[in-house]
């Protein structure tokens, strides 16, 4: 494509730029911005107090968290439907090692192993039997939803008595008011960005769903690559798990079944499409922001909670429509080289 | 009959069975350093079958391959490309949404320290391809998707020169492109024969393979039955040739003596 002639400021002319190679992204900001404008018009006395975000920010992980790895999955090509059971997996596995042997940074990685079982166990599913992803996953998901069950018999199991303790304050604690969780949800946008972007194995993960018969007959793993990826995904699930069951001090054995639909929302409006191929990390960052300031905002406002499915609803719409002009656009505006 | 060590690629008795359809047989295919084959004949003939034998897609049943003398009972795609084999698909292993350079080098990554991408360096490359094969306006990241056909092809070829391939397959190249497209592509091969590589041009359009090849071989049903040098020959003679063995099988009789499977 042509530059553009740089005769005014170059800070306009880079801003310019950037919209034009980020489209997507800049439209999915600008949402986030737009939604963000609304709510503050509407009730600046709650938008205006840091206790508000700070609540946001304390709840926002929870569906961030998992939608980031979520993204991987989606980029492939396909889906996990699994991981909220995973996160309820994961949680039990920290709960019942630490009141076997006490609060200790054994329960988080046994935890974490936990979900990587969860997800080579999906990865098989998909690679060895050949099962499509949709139905594999809902198949875990009712298996580790009726483990968790079995187990803990349906009875809570309460964590509140390890508070205070290093370990439990390094994963929800709160660091001068702001809660731990927000950075781990930073640390893994960062890790996952910084290895789907600029690393060989982040590339594989795009061509695995752009042209999974091309990486093939390129010489690309891509069952290797989906099995990893599923694996990421059920270790971040459960990370996610067990930042939730700390948070609220107790396990319960249906944790996790609300992230479900808004986390798989959250790639979505992030501009990530449900075929693969394509997506960012970023997009599902600012995706899960949008969801959560919706939530937060229509409660603040003070409309009842009804209301947050129907916003929801719209925004998601809103946000599907715009990605697909913007894609369209982007086809008929560009040249086709050679033709 | 020559030794096989003189050829680049030389296979010996090549079969190929898909259950009861016998694909390829007996084939005694084999392809010189330098030189551009026109492997033609018509659909059906065997020809993308034997393609994908030479770049490991497919196991012969019997027979054996020979590349630069090594001997092989059977290829895989990671062996063939080692060897220096490049096959540009009839279809496309392209990733669209993606920029010409992750493309080119998709699967073979340029990689640093614990695998972390080298962007600029693969970058650059890819640059100084595209420019010297003639893709001279187009930005290496332009995603493929905003390319046209014969382009496509062009970026797949780029790939091979790449990774220093001595042999490029290509499998119906100039399958519905545009005749300036096809013109480009053209210029692709001598390209490669310039640069002393090897290419094997797949086609049912003598149009096209024509210009380019050095010699033909001609496959029927899974038979190789004729070869000839392009000297010998001229395009009507080619395409009245083909159109007798499309009907009978055979070649016509006068063109026997230049045969190069019985001068040979």
């Amino acid at each position: 494509m042509k530059r553009r002639n740089p005769r005014g400021s170059s800070l306009v002319n880079l801003i310019i730029g950037i919209w034009s190679k980020y489209s997507l992204q800049s439209t999915i900001l600008l949402i986030f911005c737009a939604v963000w404008l609304v709510f503050y018009a509407i009730s600046p006395a709650s938008f205006a107090r840091p206790f508000t975000y700070i609540a946001i920010m304390s709840v926002a992980p929870f569906t961030i968290i998992p939608a980031l790895s979520l993204t991987y999955v989606i980029i492939t090509g396909e889906i996990d439907l699994s991981f909220p059971s995973v996160m309820a997996f994961g949680a039990w596995v920290l709960t019942v090692t630490w009141h076997a042997f006490g609060p200790t940074i054994l329960g988080p990685i046994l935890a974490l192993l936990a979900g990587l079982l969860a997800g080579l166990i999906n990865g098989l599913l998909i690679t060895k039997c050949r099962i499509p992803s949709f139905i594999a996953t809902i198949g875990t998901l009712f298996f580790w939803r009726g483990f968790v069950l079995i187990a803990t018999e349906g009875f809570s199991i309460p964590l509140g008595m390890f508070r205070g303790t290093p370990v439990y304050e390094a994963l929800v604690g709160r660091i001068s008011g702001v809660p731990a969780q927000l950075f781990w949800m930073v640390l893994i946008a960062v890790v996952l960005w910084l290895f789907l972007n600029l690393h060989k194995f982040g590339a594989h993960v795009y061509y695995t769903g752009d042209n999974r018969l091309a990486a093939q007959m390129l010489g690309i793993d891509t069952d290797k690559v989906l099995t990893i990826v599923f694996m990421i995904h059920g270790m971040i699930s459960a990370f996610a798990g067990i930042l939730v069951t700390l948070e609220m001090g107790s396990f319960w054995p249906a944790l996790g079944e609300i992230y479900m639909l808004e986390s798989i929302a959250a790639v979505i409006v992030g501009g990530t499409p449900i075929t693969g191929g394509t997506g960012t990390i970023f997009g599902t960052f600012i995706g899960g922001l949008i969801l959560k300031w919706i939530e937060t905002g229509i409660l603040a406002v003070g409309v009842t909670g009804f209301w947050i499915k129907l916003v929801y609803g719209l925004v998601i719409i809103v946000a599907l429509v715009a990605q697909v002009m913007i894609r369209r656009r982007e086809l008929r505006r560009h040249r086709i080289f050679g033709a | 009959m020559a030794e096989a060590s003189e050829y680049l690629v030389y296979t010996k008795n090549l079969v190929k069975r898909f259950g009861d359809v016998v694909a390829l047989k007996g084939i005694n295919f084999k392809v010189n350093y330098n030189e551009v084959v026109g492997l033609v004949g018509d659909n059906g003939a065997g020809k993308s079958t034997l393609a994908k034998i030479l770049a490991g897609i497919y196991v012969p049943d019997e027979g054996e391959i020979y590349i630069k003398g090594q001997r092989f009972r059977r290829l895989t795609p990671q062996k063939a490309r080692e060897l220096g084999i490049e096959l540009v698909h009839q279809e496309r292993t392209l990733a669209e949404d993606h920029p010409i350079w992750r493309n080119i080098f998709m699967g073979r990554e340029i990689t640093g320290p614990l695998g972390f991408l080298r962007i600029r360096e693969m970058r650059m490359a890819s640059e100084k391809l595209l420019n010297e094969i003639g893709l001279r306006a187009i930005s290496a990241d332009t995603p493929v998707k905003f390319l046209s056909g014969g382009y496509k092809q062009g970026v797949q070829i780029v790939r091979a020169v790449q990774f220093e391939a001595d042999l490029v397959i290509l499998d119906e190249p100039t399958i519905q492109l545009s005749i300036s497209e096809v013109h480009r592509v053209l210029n692709y091969v001598r390209e490669l024969k310039k640069r002393g590589r090897s290419c094997v041009f797949i086609t049912h359009n003598i149009y096209h393979v024509y210009p380019v090849a050095d010699r033909f071989t001609i496959l029927d049903r899974g038979r190789i039955v004729a070869e000839f040098r392009k000297a010998d020959l001229s395009i009507e003679d080619l395409s009245h040739i083909l159109v007798s063995v499309a009907r009978t099988g055979r070649i016509p009789e006068k063109y026997e003596k230049i045969n190069l499977l019985y001068t040979e």
